[in-house]
């Protein structure tokens, strides 16, 4: 935690109502069938990237993602196919967190060490990018599309300017219930809808 | 940086409950072949290979064969280190069986309480390469010296959902995995729960040097040539070795047809003279997010004991790669590769004293 400064957040819990809108415009597209924590994740991730001022990660940057319950509308709809029928390919594809991965490293034009690990908690994930990480440093996220959805990112870079306040943001984040920080909007205010 | 030794590995596999039995049943590739029927028009019988460890009840079942490994790696020593848990499907059986609800802390906390584990838990699923992903963090950890020992366990087990999930993107092969062969036709699922003890305070014969993961996001469902040839230089890079210094690769090679040829490119675009190729899919079958933890398990096992595996079909020439008949004369430097969904690649390389 002491190696890293942040650099860009993105902070959102209970997303606009536009906030698909949004989406597209930072895509350049609309999203096609990748489910709803997906968008989620690439909304947060886009915009976090966007408020570090950059587009693509460097090669020896990491990306983390957490969640509490992760794809857990995609999986629910899959066992649902899965009565009568096949799931349908697209849906079985959702079930599975790494493709939001995947989908970001695309739109960042990007190729790296990217990893999702489930329900970790902040202060674990910390740990192990001091380890990990090269000097282009962390983009982390949390992404949740249950309770009215929240997407919460950080890019963590070692020897840049601290733009937040680093140890308020972490520990804020670390001592919610839900290990993610609450009710707050990318500039750190709370009630983002 | 700390020396890294792989000192400990347990495996429940197709060919047996103990990576003794599992060497030993190797050469014959005698693992009896289970059958699993989907229902729908894609559906049908298809052949998986299971674990010959009866119990109907999901979670039971999973905490005998965990307890079972764990102990086998002599997890007793490293309780207080890290615990990496491998999966894709997280306890998806349970949750097929009303005896689970789709929550990543309870699956965690209740993997955790099987081991009476006490340090921290990280929860890794990243498909099929999750369990590499997860050797690859626990190396960077013990490497900083954050932790003297991991335990990383692989777990896939019985459900309807994975099985369903690659017959509905027509991956399934419908008789048997044939690695780089002419005939091949697509992949046989598996079950595994393995588990391998990395230390940084008991030296063992095996050391983990490094690896490298590369996430390529322009071919979510597969693998991209150039991303293979990106992982392997890396992680030569990370390891301080040249490619002239690989003495045997574990390859992926799990009989899919786009799949294997892709890696075969890469094979031979990554390496002048392409070393020595093993594959062991067609003997446990393709146990997806345990896949690296249970094939590193059997590979150093193979090593140390001489057993190899045996290939049935004839080997695709136009794919410019072979695979060896036989254990290599003399092997220093190994690297174990699992490619899979979400466009990711991952390769560990170790060194044998």
């Amino acid at each position: 935690m002491k190696d890293f400064h942040i650099s860009g957040r993105c902070l959102v819990t209970s997303p606009p109502p536009d906030w698909g809108e949004q989406l597209t415009q930072l895509l350049g597209s609309k999203p096609r069938r990748i489910g709803t924590w997906a968008e989620l994740g690439l909304y947060g991730a886009l915009r976090c990237m966007a408020d570090a001022g950059e587009t693509t990660l460097p090669q020896d940057a990491i990306v983390m993602l957490t969640s509490r319950r992760g794809t857990y509308a995609a999986t629910s709809a899959a066992l649902e196919q899965m009565h009568n029928d096949l799931p349908m390919p697209l849906t079985f594809l959702q079930t599975q967190p790494g493709q939001m991965l995947a989908l970001l490293a695309a739109q960042m034009n990007w190729r790296g060490n990217a990893c999702f690990f489930a329900g970790a908690r902040l202060q674990d994930l910390l740990r192990l990018a001091a380890a990990q990480a090269g000097d282009g440093g962390v983009l982390l996220g949390c992404v949740d599309e249950i309770d009215g959805g929240s997407t919460h990112w950080l890019r963590l870079r070692r020897g840049v300017t601290e733009k937040y306040d680093s140890v308020a943001t972490l520990s804020d984040w670390i001592s919610s219930p839900e290990g993610s920080p609450a009710g707050q909007n990318n500039t750190g205010e709370r009630g983002a809808e | 940086m700390t020396p890294v030794y792989l000192s400990g590995r347990g495996l429940a596999c197709a060919l047996g409950l103990d990576v003794k039995e599992s060497v030993a049943a190797l050469p014959q590739n005698s693992a009896a072949t289970a059958f699993c029927s989907l229902p729908g028009v894609q559906g049908g019988r298809f052949p998986y290979r299971a674990i010959a460890h009866a119990g109907r009840d999901w979670n039971e079942r999973t905490r005998s064969l965990v307890q079972r490994v764990a102990v086998e790696a002599g997890a007793e020593q490293a309780r207080g280190g890290a615990l990496f848990i491998a999966t894709s499907s997280f306890d998806i059986g349970a949750v097929e069986q009303g005896a689970a609800g789709m929550n990543y802390d309870a699956f965690a906390k209740k993997m955790a309480s099987w081991l009476a584990w006490t340090g921290p838990a990280y929860v890794i699923s990243t498909a099929c390469t999750s369990g590499l992903n997860a050797v690859i963090a626990a190396h960077a950890l013990l490497n900083a010296g954050d932790v003297e020992e991991a335990l990383v366990l692989g777990v896939e087990l019985d459900n309807r959902l994975s099985q369903g999930g690659f017959a509905a993107l027509q991956l399934l092969s419908p008789s048997s995995s044939k690695p780089f062969a002419v005939q091949r036709d697509g992949l046989v699922l598996g079950e595994a729960v393995a588990a391998l003890r990395l230390s940084t305070r008991e030296p063992s014969r095996w050391k983990i040097l490094g690896g490298a993961t590369v996430v390529d996001g322009k071919q979510p469902t597969g693998a991209a040539a150039s991303a293979v040839v990106a992982m392997y230089q890396r992680a030569l890079m990370q390891s301080g070795l040249t490619a002239e210094a690989i003495d045997l690769i574990k390859v992926q090679a799990a009989g899919s047809p786009g799949n294997d040829a892709v890696e075969a490119q890469g094979l031979r675009e990554a390496f002048q003279k392409v070393p020595p190729l093993v594959s062991l899919k067609a003997a446990i079958g393709h146990t997806m997010g345990a896949s690296g933890v249970a094939e590193m398990a059997l590979l150093t096992a193979c090593l140390d004991q001489g057993a190899w595996p045996t290939y049935a079909d004839p080997i695709d020439e136009a794919l410019g790669v072979d695979l060896i008949a036989h254990r290599p004369d003399s092997v220093r430097h190994v690297m174990a590769t699992i490619l899979g969904f979400g466009g990711s690649h991952a390769t560990v390389v170790l060194a044998c004293a």
